[in-house]
């Protein structure tokens, strides 16, 4: 069974989340900057939500949207208090550049 | 199969546009520039819930976050004063300038054209979903065709209430008194949140102003600061 959703298969939609996710990884193993940082984890978390809905267009129920609301919520939050973390740490340290931070060295 | 049909076409348009505005994210060396590719992935994602029928997500992608997340994230970067002098360089391009007002306007008009088509759902009947694929969520359970089956008894009985007070309040005399159903994307979204996932959801709202109440007091400056 190759279950399609208008008509695309759902193959292509977790290959598209499978890219994404990548990107994300790799932009935050990659990336020096925090703030860039938490821009590769929106990417992370956005190709969760791609999996959520088509799964949940697949399996006829709207449990998936409901998940992806709570997501977003989730990463709201998240950016919300890092970013706050990444403006304390500037001001403390003058950069925002994760090598150069060390506060947490023994 | 067709062979030109929107929806096909859109998404993969717009799974492409993702993709490349996505690495150019991580790629792009001015962090002002990565921000604004983000926020076109974060477009292109939700044109494809729309292409797909998941309505109220691609509205919330838009607000919460191309809207939201990203102005916070913008905004810390101006606040760190990373270099910003690409941007302005960009308006004072005539060409330019009209190329990014032609590629905003293609993206809309593709995005309302497949929101105007509709959709095809897959005939499979589930939470939110009636057994013509369409969104629909039934209160009350005397509905034999909707009956769901892995309803506990006990949400049973709140249901066949909450469904009773609706009646009540809408008070339309109608022959199958027992039953409401809320149709389309928003609405089944909303039912299934609020009747079912009402703790998580209240439990988002404490979380989120935790986090709010916590970000603001990391970043606020200290009194010991303040003279500097």
């Amino acid at each position: 069974m190759d279950p399609h959703i208008s008509g695309i298969p759902l193959n292509h939609f977790l290959i598209l989340a499978g890219i994404l996710f990548s990107i994300g990884v790799a932009g935050v193993l990659t990336r020096r900057n925090a703030v860039l940082i938490f821009m590769s984890v929106e990417l992370i978390l956005n190709s969760a939500n791609i999996v959520f809905v088509a799964f949940s267009k697949v399996l006829g129920t709207v449990t998936g949207e409901v998940i992806v609301f709570f997501v977003m919520a989730l990463a709201a939050a998240e950016a919300a208090v890092g970013l706050a973390i990444v403006i304390a740490i500037f001001r403390h340290k003058k950069t925002s550049n994760v090598d150069e931070i060390n506060l947490l060295r023994g | 199969m067709e062979l030109i049909n929107l929806q096909t076409f859109s998404f993969y348009f717009f799974a492409t546009t993702a993709v490349l505005s996505a690495l150019g994210v991580i790629l792009h060396r001015n962090p002002i520039s990565a921000a604004v590719l983000l926020v076109l992935t974060f477009f292109s994602l939700a044109a494809i819930y729309a292409t797909i029928g998941a309505v109220f997500i691609a509205t919330m992608q838009v607000l919460v976050y191309a809207g939201a997340i990203m102005v916070l994230v913008v905004f810390v970067l101006m606040l760190l004063s990373l270099r910003l002098e690409n941007i302005s360089k960009l308006w004072d391009n005539p060409i330019r300038k009209l190329g990014l007002f032609g590629v905003v306007g293609i993206l809309l008009f593709l995005i309302a054209a497949n929101i105007s088509l509709g959709v095809t759902y897959p005939k499979v009947s589930g939470k939110g979903v009636n057994a013509n694929g369409e969104y629909e969520y039934v209160f009350g359970q005397n509905d034999s065709q909707t009956n769901n089956p892995n309803s506990q008894p006990n949400e049973f009985s709140s249901k066949e209430n909450l469904s009773k007070e609706l009646n009540n309040i809408s008070s339309k005399g109608q022959s199958d008194s027992n039953v409401v159903s809320a149709k389309g994307n928003v609405a089944a979204v909303g039912a299934v949140t609020f009747l079912e996932y009402l703790l998580p959801f209240e439990m988002i709202s404490i979380l989120l102003l935790v986090a709010l109440v916590g970000a603001v007091i990391l970043a606020k400056k200290r009194k010991e600061e303040e003279g500097v």
